[in-house]
């Protein structure tokens, strides 16, 4: 057998043909796409792609270490999102009367530092209130309660937002009052641009949490075989509601650094979260490294598809796509890493 | 104990033995009996109680089709309201004799339905296929994908649907009246659970159990553990079709949004477990309090707009925590404990 | 140092071990052998925390650890080293190795353990970088035992090292455990290899059906005809 060194995640790429295969269509993609219809939808590409990378890694990482579907993903966005608006419309409205612009600066990111505080409680919450009991109670078939469960919380979130808060937008036309960005003849809101970066600054944070610190690794070491973490001495029900705490903040996050472009509203969660299982079924289930690349190949695919597809079939071709993934590489482009990917 | 004594004996015991078959004991008899007269009574005659008996019925029928699936070879089908809708809409657009849209074939409804749980069927056993030779999570995602897919067709295909705007197909009867439309959906929830019991009870239902307990000693018997999972899927997909095309036809008012969304999935996914997962009447016995609990708190709570689901949600959360088994669990629980004081005290 | 006192487990309702009492002094390198299914792996699942008593006690220098979690034997001390070996696919020799080091907070402390286990099994070092999943069989016994080796552990328990092994890796793994032992590790070793397993050790215990049948110096046991008709096949 070939040895395999730890290798850099560029080596594991190339030597997974089907990964291969698929970056480079992507990158063919996406320069027919910008030559059709311009450098703006490149960059629109980019951006997006962030986004759903940031969402699909928490979704990953929830599935790879906990074994759990998560399909209230989007409810942490959205909570993000509420979050952050009301964090921020109140600053903006004493700004109004008695500008400060330092304040105008830095209003935004506290808005999403605050919203990912809130994301890393309700973490913590939701899985100690709720999947510590269940996980207790379960002898068999973990997968499927825990995913019934995300869709039980999931409706009791948007419906109690509905109640609580109405099912009224909460929204802001932008976060900084300033002039778009101009960027290869492109131009760029601030609000954009800052997302992204907001988007790889999380990712990169999250990257090195898991590599470079114990914990970080602990993680990653319970998602690899749960029974060995537990010899070498790690507490898994510290780790369980550390690792949904992350994912959650992260959504959360990505609501509030979005909030100028999707609003704040009881189900603003459903396309967040539809893409974000979209790029983690494509990438792999749990692979939180896929995710990411995943993330910026299934943005290239949506706007293609906006490009080139009449609209009838726009939501028709990425399931068209997936259904081919399927076909040929069910574990994921990247692979999964979860246990087991044939029928039980 | 002499034979007189005896309750399993002569006619009484062949009539029961003969109804446990299709998955009736006695008191489900009672019930369906209350449930079937009901809108005889007052104040049940009145047109919107009616109403609210017939939306019993059709989520009943919903709940035992989906049940089949998540309770038997524990697969959630997280597109099972837009397969309904397939069926809704293929009927409706069937039945179409409008110019507006640009086919009108003209069909009666009463032949539209079949086709539309064919249409249903055929989709659930491409998807099936596809999918369950994997694990069930699979199934549910892309059942979810495909399910948003078949929304989204059917919101942009507008000179087939009128999208967004709905189709207002005809109606069974020429009536204003519930009633008949009432009895149509009672019989329909009959032969969905009854069809699925015998199901259940042939050598398909000691397939599924064999499977689920333990996969690999059922492959070791000769059991393709996917052809049967398939056909369970196909199955309950065919019975989603056909109640969306009773639907159409009744309530005369179709919208992608309304219909297909993954929250009407949700709202009979949580019937199912809250009846009790693999029972198949649960769901059915939970569906019926349910619409009434529903509609009476939404006219008089108004102030709190979806405090319902709010509560039913929770409800669903709690029932999967703390009491997987659900109504149809209890219920069992119940019998137990009295057969066992029974047995004690002679 | 181990005491387990009329200990009962089971798996749901099957009762899978019967009022088994064996002790390990500090020091001891003990056997416990037995057929296929006799309760082994059960027994040192049990002292690992993994699986709770439903009956007896084990006490671990003086402390009851019946309700210890798995998580926590390691800190107090005691090292399970799987047959399933549970290793860190995906992470490297030496990620894994360090990963056995979890709960040592200090670093020096690591990197100087790190060493220790190196000289006990050179080719690990060789292969320092490359990914556990992708190791031979024996390698990954090696790696298991070394990775349990890494917190210092006063008690370790070994499960079926030799299985799947060919003969002279077998040799290599058991002249480890003996290393082991020299550096003063208790060790609880079970295995189905009933000749070698006598030859390390110092005592033994022989289980069957969850019971122990037989305890005494491996030295004794070697000449018992029981043994020797049921395990060495004389």
């Amino acid at each position: 057998m070939k040895e395999k060194t730890s290798r850099s995640i560029w080596e594991k790429i190339t030597d997974n043909s089907a990964a291969s295969v698929v970056i480079i269509s992507t990158v063919v993609l996406a320069l027919v796409t910008g030559l059709a219809a311009g450098p703006s939808q490149v960059i629109n590409s980019i951006v997006t792609g962030g986004m759903w990378a940031l969402l699909a890694v928490g979704l990953a990482l929830v599935f790879g270490v906990m074994n759990v579907p998560h399909f209230a993903h989007g409810e942490s966005f959205m909570v993000g999102a509420y979050v952050a608006y009301f964090v921020f419309s109140p600053i903006h409205q004493s700004l109004q009367e008695s500008p400060n612009a330092l304040l105008a600066a830095i209003a935004p990111f506290l808005a999403m530092l605050v919203a990912g505080v809130a994301g890393l409680i309700l973490g913590v919450i939701l899985e100690r209130l709720l999947f510590y009991p269940l996980r207790v109670r379960t002898k068999s078939g973990w997968v499927m309660n825990a995913f019934l469960l995300t869709v039980g919380i999931s409706f009791i979130m948007t419906n109690g937002t509905t109640l609580t808060l109405g099912p009224n937008f909460r929204g802001i036309p932008r976060y900084w009052d300033v002039e778009p960005l101009e960027f290869l003849g492109v131009r760029v809101a601030v609000d954009r641009v800052v997302a992204f970066f907001v988007a790889i600054a999380s990712i990169v944070a999250l990257w090195f949490f898991l590599r470079r610190t114990r914990t970080g690794r602990a993680i990653r070491a319970v998602s690899q075989d749960e029974t060995g973490a537990q010899m070498m001495g790690i507490n898994l029900n510290f780790i369980y509601p550390l690792t949904f705490a992350l994912a959650t903040a992260l959504a959360a996050i990505s609501g509030a650094s979005l909030l100028f472009m999707f609003q704040a509203y009881p189900t603003v969660g459903l396309k967040p979260l539809y893409f974000a299982w979209y790029v983690v079924m494509m990438a792999g289930l749990g692979n939180v490294v896929g995710a990411i690349v995943g993330g910026f190949i299934v943005a290239v695919l949506q706007t293609a598809t906006q490009q080139f597809v009449g609209i009838a079939w726009e939501d028709v071709i990425p399931t068209a796509v997936m259904i081919i993934v399927l076909l040929v590489v069910p574990s994921g482009i990247f692979g999964s890493e979860v246990k087991g990917v044939q029928e039980q | 104990m002499n034979a007189e004594q005896k309750p399993n004996a002569g006619t009484w015991g062949m009539i029961t033995a003969g109804l446990k078959k299709i998955g009736f004991s006695p008191v489900g008899l009672v019930l369906l009996g209350i449930v079937a007269i009901l809108p005889l009574i007052p104040p049940f005659n009145q047109e919107h109680m009616i109403r609210w008996l017939i939306m019993g019925a059709f989520l009943a029928a919903q709940a035992a089709a989906f049940d089949f699936t998540s309770g038997y070879i524990s697969v959630v089908n997280f597109g099972f309201a837009a397969v309904l809708g397939l069926g809704a809409y293929t009927s409706a657009i069937l039945a179409n004799k409008s110019p507006v849209l640009m086919v009108q074939p003209g069909i009666s409804p009463w032949i539209g339905i079949w086709i539309g749980a064919i249409l249903a069927g055929l989709v659930g056993l491409g998807l099936g296929w596809l999918t369950l030779r994997l694990r069930g999570i699979f199934a549910a995602v892309m059942a979810w994908f495909v399910g948003i897919a078949l929304m989204g067709l059917v919101r942009n295909l507008t000179d087939l649907t009128r999208g967004p705007l709905g189709m207002n197909p005809e109606t069974l009867f020429d009536t204003a009246a519930n009633l008949p439309y009432y009895y149509v959906i009672l019989a329909m929830m009959l032969v969905v659970y009854v069809a699925l019991r015998l199901v259940t009870r042939s050598n398909f239902g000691l397939a599924f159990k064999a499977i689920g307990q333990n996969i690999e000693a059922a492959r070791a018997s000769g059991i393709n553990p996917t052809k049967y999972r398939v056909i369970n899927f196909a199955l309950s997909c065919m019975f989603a079709g056909w109640l969306g095309g009773f639907y159409a036809h009744y309530f005369g008012s179709l919208t992608p949004q309304t219909l297909m969304h993954t929250s009407k999935t949700v709202e009979v996914l949580a019937l199912a477990y809250i009846g009790g997962r693999g029972s198949l009447w649960g769901g059915m016995f939970v569906a019926f309090p349910f619409v009434f609990l529903i509609e009476f708190l939404r006219s008089n709570l108004t102030e709190l707009p979806g405090l319902h689901l709010v509560l039913y949600g929770l409800l669903m959360v709690l029932v999967m925590i703390f009491y997987p088994n659900g109504v149809a669990g209890l219920y069992a629980w119940v019998v137990n404990k009295v057969k066992s004081s029974r047995s004690k005290g002679e | 140092m181990l005491q387990l006192k009329n200990l009962d487990a089971s798996y749901g309702f099957l009762q899978i071990l019967w009022g088994v009492s064996l002790f390990v002094d500090e020091g001891e390198s003990v056997g416990l052998v037995g057929p296929n299914g006799a309760g082994k792996t059960t027994t040192l699942r049990t002292i690992a925390g993994l699986l709770t008593p439903t009956g007896g006690e084990v006490s671990f220098k003086g402390q009851s650890m019946n309700h210890v979690p798995a998580y926590q034997t390691t800190r107090k001390g005691i090292s399970y080293i799987s047959e399933d070996l549970n290793l860190f696919v995906d992470m490297s020799v030496r990620e894994n190795l360090l990963m056995g080091a979890y709960i040592v907070r200090d670093r020096e402390k690591q990197l100087e353990t790190l060493d220790f286990v190196y000289q006990l099994f050179p080719r690990l070092k060789e292969r320092e970088s490359q990914l556990a999943g992708t190791m031979s069989g024996g390698e990954r016994k090696m790696l298991a035992i070394a990775r349990g080796m890494m917190s210092s552990p006063q008690l370790l328990l070994v499960d079926e090292p030799s299985l799947g092994l060919a003969p002279h890796l077998v040799t290599d793994v058991f002249n480890s455990l003996q290393k082991l032992q020299e550096a003063g590790v208790t060790i609880l070793l079970v295995e189905q290899r009933v000749n070698a397993t006598l030859e390390i050790t110092d005592r033994a215990y022989v289980l069957e059906h969850g019971r122990i049948a037989m305890e005494g110096p491996s030295s004794e046991l070697v000449q018992d005809e029981h043994v020797k008709q049921a395990y060495l096949g004389i």
